[in-house]
C-alpha cells in the first residue's frame, strides 16, 4: 500500500521532517516569549485572592509611588467592551464589581523591570466582600445556590430527542443506569501563556503572543480597545504547546491595552504557578446515562444527562457542550435517545477548549457504558461494537449521512486480531494483574454546521520559491509541514521550494483557528484552490510566452511545455511581475456543512468525521493500586495520511495526554476555591516512564472532500483513552471505575 | 549585590556581572542571549532549561550564577559545530522527536550527558536520563528512538 502511494504522490504520504525541526532541535528557534525589545516594559497582573467576592474598592495609590511603574490599569481604563470570550463574552477583561474565580485579573501593571512590576502589583489594595463559593455542579444547580451571573448558574441548557426512549426501555432486555465523571484537565503546555506587544511607526498595535486563533484574538482585542481591527496585528508562531488552552484570549487583550496606554513595548509572561491559577482547563463532567439494549446487544435507546462545569465563565463552553452532545451516542445506530445537556457555572477556575473539546468527557461515559453492557451480556466488547456501528450511507443519530465509516469496522476487525487483545501478558509479577481494554472514538472535523470560510494564499516568488500563507498556527501539530507538502504536490515542485509564512495577520489571510482538528482540511483545501488559481493564471502567461493562445499545455515539475519550449512558473511569474500584476493568489474554501443544526444544538452534526480505535493493556499493582498502561494499539481513520511520521506523532502524543487524563491528572480546588495543584510536582503529567509501547496503524481511507483525501488528526487519539484504560483496569481488577482518573485508592 | 563571574559557555570564556543568586537560566537568557534554555517552571520540575555543567546535565534554573565560576557550560546551541547539527540533534530531526519544540533543547542536553558517558546506552538508561524532562506534546516514543539512533551512530 505504502509503495503504491509513493508512486502515486511525490510529496504527500511521505514522512519528511518538520519544516521547522532543525531550528527547534538546535535551540535556534526564538519562541515568542523569547522576544526582547529595547526599552520594553514588563507587565504583572493583580489577581483576585478570592474565588467569589464583591469588589468594594481598588486602591492603587501605594503602587503608584513605586518609581519605574509606568501604568496601573483597572476596569476604568478599558476603552471598549470590558469582556471577552470566544463564544459568549462574559468574562471581564479586568474585574469591576465582582470576581468569580481565584486568580481573576483585577488590575494591570507595567514597569521598567519584572521585579518592580511584581512589587507594584503586591501593593494594589483590593477590598473584597467574600461571597459563598460554588465548588461543584451539584452546589451550582441547587435551588438555594447564589447566582453567579445574571442568567443564573446554567449557562446553557438544551434537550435533544429522537424516538421514544420510554417505550424502548420497556421493551429492552437490559437497561443500565450509570453516572460517569471526568476531572478538570490542565493543559500544562511547557511554554506558559505570554507575549509582547508594541506600537509600530504606522500606529499598528503588534501583539505577538502564543495562541491558536490570530484573527479571533484580533477581533477580541479590537472590541475591548475600541479600535478598528485593521489597527491590530497578531502573530502566534512559534507557540510552545497549546492543546486548546490558548484558543481563547490569554494575554492578548492585556498586552494590547498596556502597549496602547503606555505607548511602549510591553512583555507579559505567566510563571508556571500563575498559569496554574489564571490559565484555562478542560471542563469537568458528570454524565448520567440510562442505556438499553436487546438480548443480542443491539442498542435501543440512550438517555443522557450531561453536565459540564465551565467554571466562572463560558469561553467555548456552549460549543464544547455541543461536541459532548454529538459524542454521547458514539458512532452507533441508536434509534431512540434523549439528551439533556447543561453547561454549568461554578467558581472552579475557568474552563475552555482542550483537545477533544467535550468529546473525551462524553466518550468516557458512552464507551464505558458499552463495555459494561458487553460485560453484563457476556458479549465480546468488539462484537457488540461491530453490531452497533453505523455503516457508510446510513443516517447517523443526528441526521447526518455517514461517510467512510468503514474505517471503523476495519479497525475493529484488526483490533480483534491483535496480539494484545488475544492474550494475557506473560511474565508479570505475582502481585500484578493484567487486563486489556477497548474504546472507539468519533470526532467531527471542524465546526459542524457553523459557516466556515477559510482563506489561504500562495505567492509565486520570482527567486524560485512559493510562499504559502494561512492563519492556522503550528504549535507542534505539524500543519506548516503538511501544508507545504500539499502545495508541493499540487504544483509538482520539490518541497524545498515551498516556504511557509507563519501565522501572522500581516501576511496570512484568515483561515480561522488551529482547533477542532480542522487545519489540514481547511487550509489544505484553500491552499489547493489557490494553487489552481495560480496555475490557471500562469498558463495564460505561458501561452503569451510561447506565442500562442488557448493551447492545451502540458504541465509538470513546475514547468509548462509547448512544442519544444518550456517555462518554469518562476520565469512566468517574472513576466507578471514586470507588468505589475499580482503574484499572490488567494482562495476561500467553503467548508461543506449541513444547512442547519438539528434542533436544540448550535452546530451538530458534522459532515466529515475521524475515527479511532484504542486497545490498552493495563498492569495493575494489587498492593498499591497503581495502574500502568504498558501497551497501546491505535487504529485511526483520518483519511489520506499527508505525513505518516507527523500524523503518528500526533496520535502518540494524544494517547500520552489521554492516559494522563485517565490515570494521574486531576486539578483540584480547595474549600475556598483556590487551585491546589498547579505545578509539575503536584499536577502529574506523564513522564517517559509512564508511556506505553504504542503501535499506530492507519486504516486505508480517503475523504474526497478533503485535500487529497485527508481529514484531520489532532484530537482523535485523546478521546478514547479514558474509557479504554478504565476497561483495561476493569479486566485486571473486576472493578469499574466511573470517575477518572484511575487513582490507586480507587483500586485497593 | 552584583558579582562578576567568569565561566566557559559553549567553548568561549564569558564574564557576567549580575546578582550572585541569579539563576544560570536567567543569566543565560537575559545577559548572554542564549534562549534555548526555557523557563518551563523555574523550579527544577520540567527539565526544559537543562544544560551541561562540566559534562553533567543540570537544570539551569536551580544553579546560581555564583556556582558556575570557572565551570564549563554547554547549551543546545553549543552542540552545533560549524553550522552542522550534532548527530544527536540530527537524530531528533529524523525521528520527528520534536513537536512544539519548547522542551526539545532540554531533552537533547539530558540525552547528551548520557551519550557522553555511554555512547551505546540501554533503553533503561535512556529512560533514566530523560526521566526528569517533560514533553507535554507526548513525543516521548520518538525522543527515545532518536536517542537510540544517535547512540547507535556514535558507537
Amino acid at each position: 500500500m505504502e509503495e503504491e502511494l509513493e508512486q502515486k504522490y511525490k510529496s504527500i504520504t511521505r514522512s519528511v521532517p518538520r519544516v521547522d525541526s532543525e531550528p527547534k532541535v538546535s535551540g535556534a528557534l526564538k519562541f515568542i516569549t523569547d522576544m526582547k525589545i529595547e526599552n520594553m516594559l514588563f507587565a504583572a497582573v493583580v489577581r483576585s485572592v478570592h474565588a467569589h467576592a464583591r469588589i468594594l474598592s481598588i486602591d492603587t495609590r501605594e503602587a503608584e509611588k513605586i518609581s519605574g511603574v509606568k501604568a496601573i490599569l483597572t476596569y476604568k481604563d478599558i476603552p471598549g467592551l470590558n469582556a471577552y470570550g470566544a463564544i459568549v463574552p462574559d468574562a471581564p477583561v479586568l474585574a469591576y464589581d465582582r470576581v468569580r474565580y481565584y486568580g481573576e485579573p483585577v488590575a494591570l501593571i507595567a514597569a521598567d523591570t519584572e521585579e518592580l512590576a511584581r512589587e507594584a502589583a503586591s501593593l494594589v489594595k483590593i477590598e473584597y466582600d467574600p461571597l459563598p463559593v460554588i465548588r461543584s455542579i451539584d452546589e451550582s444547580i441547587a435551588s438555594s445556590a447564589i447566582a453567579l451571573h445574571d442568567n443564573g448558574n446554567i449557562a446553557r441548557h438544551t434537550i435533544i430527542k429522537r424516538g421514544d426512549t420510554e417505550r424502548a426501555k420497556q421493551e429492552a432486555y437490559l437497561t443500565l443506569d450509570r453516572t460517569y465523571r471526568t476531572p478538570f484537565q490542565k493543559h500544562m503546555f511547557l511554554e506558559p501563556e505570554g507575549g509582547v506587544a508594541y506600537i509600530d511607526e504606522s500606529g499598528i498595535i503588534n501583539v505577538f503572543a502564543g495562541g491558536q486563533s490570530p484573527y479571533r484574538d484580533k477581533l477580541q482585542i479590537a472590541r475591548s480597545l475600541n479600535i478598528p481591527p485593521e489597527k491590530i496585528r497578531t502573530v502566534d508562531y512559534p507557540t510552545g504547546g497549546a492543546f486548546g488552552g490558548k484558543d481563547d484570549v490569554t494575554v492578548q487583550i492585556h498586552l494590547a491595552l498596556l502597549a496602547y496606554k503606555t505607548g511602549k513595548p510591553v512583555k507579559l509572561w505567566f510563571s508556571r504557578e500563575e498559569s496554574g491559577v489564571a490559565g484555562y482547563h478542560r471542563t469537568g463532567s458528570e454524565i448520567h446515562l440510562i442505556t438499553s439494549v436487546d438480548k443480542e446487544g443491539g442498542l435501543l435507546s440512550n438517555e443522557a444527562q450531561i453536565y459540564l462545569d465551565t467554571g466562572a465563565y463560558q469561553s467555548f463552553g456552549p460549543t464544547i457542550l455541543d461536541v459532548s452532545i454529538e459524542t454521547i451516542n458514539g458512532p452507533y445506530r441508536i434509534p431512540n435517545y434523549t439528551i439533556n445537556a447543561n453547561l454549568v457555572y461554578t467558581n472552579n477556575g475557568f474552563s475552555s477548549a482542550f483537545r477533544g473539546f467535550g468529546a473525551p468527557e462524553s466518550n468516557f461515559a458512552i464507551e464505558s457504558m458499552i463495555n459494561e453492557l458487553a460485560a453484563e451480556l457476556h458479549l465480546d466488547p468488539i462484537d457488540i461494537r461491530l453490531k452497533n456501528i453505523l455503516m457508510t450511507g446510513e443516517e447517523g443519530p443526528f441526521g447526518n449521512t455517514v461517510r467512510h465509516s468503514d474505517g471503523l469496522r476495519e479497525a475493529l476487525m484488526r483490533a480483534k486480531r491483535s496480539k494484545i487483545w488475544a492474550g494475557a501478558l506473560q511474565n508479570k509479577k505475582p502481585w500484578q494483574r493484567n487486563g486489556v481494554g477497548i474504546a472507539v472514538a468519533i470526532k467531527g472535523v471542524g465546526f459542524g454546521t457553523l459557516p466556515d470560510y477559510p482563506t489561504a494564499a500562495i505567492e509565486i516568488a520570482t527567486e524560485g520559491k512559493v510562499k504559502i500563507m494561512f492563519s492556522n498556527v503550528d504549535y507542534g501539530q505539524g500543519i506548516n509541514t503538511g501544508n507545504a507538502q500539499l502545495v508541493a504536490e499540487k504544483l509538482d515542485i520539490p518541497l524545498n521550494q515551498v516556504e511557509v509564512r507563519h501565522a501572522d495577520t500581516k501576511y496570512s489571510p484568515d483561515t480561522g483557528s488551529s482547533s477542532a482538528s480542522r487545519s489540514t482540511f481547511t487550509s489544505g483545501n484553500a491552499l489547493l484552490m489557490a494553487c489552481s488559481k495560480a496555475l490557471d493564471r500562469l498558463k495564460m502567461e505561458a501561452c503569451l510566452y510561447f506565442g500562442t493562445t488557448n493551447e492545451k499545455l502540458e504541465y509538470k515539475e513546475g514547468r509548462f511545455y509547448y512544442k519544444d519550449k518550456s517555462a518554469s512558473i518562476y520565469e512566468l511569474a517574472k513576466g507578471l511581475k514586470a507588468r505589475g500584476e499580482t503574484l499572490r493568489f488567494e482562495s476561500t474554501f467553503e467548508v461543506p456543512r449541513y444547512p442547519a443544526p438539528i434542533e436544540g444544538t448550535l452546530e451538530v452534526p458534522h459532515v466529515v468525521y475521524m475515527y479511532g480505535t484504542m486497545l490498552s493493556s493495563a498492569l495493575l499493582d494489587e498492593l498499591t493500586g497503581k495502574v500502568h498502561i504498558n501497551q497501546v494499539e491505535f487504529y485511526a481513520d483520518i483519511g489520506t495520511v499527508i505525513n505518516p511520521s507527523i500524523a503518528s506523532g500526533q496520535i502518540e502524543g494524544g494517547i500520552v495526554q489521554g492516559l494522563g487524563f485517565a490515570i494521574t491528572e486531576d486539578l483540584k480546588y480547595d474549600a475556598s476555591g483556590k487551585p491546589i495543584n498547579n505545578n509539575y510536582t503536584t499536577y502529574i503529567v506523564p513522564s517517559v516512564r509512564d508511556v506505553p509501547d504504542i503501535y499506530v496503524e492507519f486504516i486505508d481511507s480517503s475523504e474526497e472532500l478533503g485535500p487529497y483525501g485527508a481529514k484531520g488528526v489532532g484530537e482523535i487519539s485523546i478521546i478514547p483513552a479514558g474509557a479504554s484504560a478504565a476497561h483495561a483496569v476493569y479486566n485486571a481488577s473486576g472493578k469499574w471505575v466511573r470517575d477518572l482518573p484511575l487513582l490507586p485508592w480507587k483500586l485497593i | 549585590m552584583d558579582v562578576s563571574v567568569t565561566f566557559t559557555l559553549n567553548g568561549k570564556q564569558v564574564t557576567v556581572k549580575a546578582p550572585a543568586a541569579k539563576s544560570l537560566l536567567r543569566t543565560l537568557r537575559e545577559d548572554l542571549g542564549i534562549t534555548s534554555v526555557k523557563p518551563g517552571c523555574e523550579a527544577g520540575e520540567c527539565g526544559a532549561c537543562t544544560v551541561l555543567m562540566d559534562g553533567k546535565a543540570v537544570t539551569s534554573c536551580l544553579v546560581m550564577l555564583s556556582q558556575v565560576e570557572e565551570h564549563q557550560i554547554v547549551t543546545d546551541e553549543g552542540l552545533v559545530k560549524d553550522g552542522k547539527l550534532d548527530p544527536l540533534q540530527e537524530a531528533f530531526v529524523e525521528e520527528g522527536a520534536s513537536q512544539c519544540g519548547y522542551c526539545t533543547p532540554g531533552f537533547v542536553m539530558s540525552a547528551k550527558e548520557l551519550l557522553l558517558e555511554k555512547p551505546n546506552p540501554s533503553e533503561n538508561e535512556i529512560l533514566e536520563a530523560i526521566g526528569g524532562n517533560i514533553c507535554r506534546c507526548g513525543a516521548y516514543p520518538r525522543i527515545v528512538s532518536a536517542i537510540k539512533k544517535a547512540g547507535g551512530e556514535q558507537h
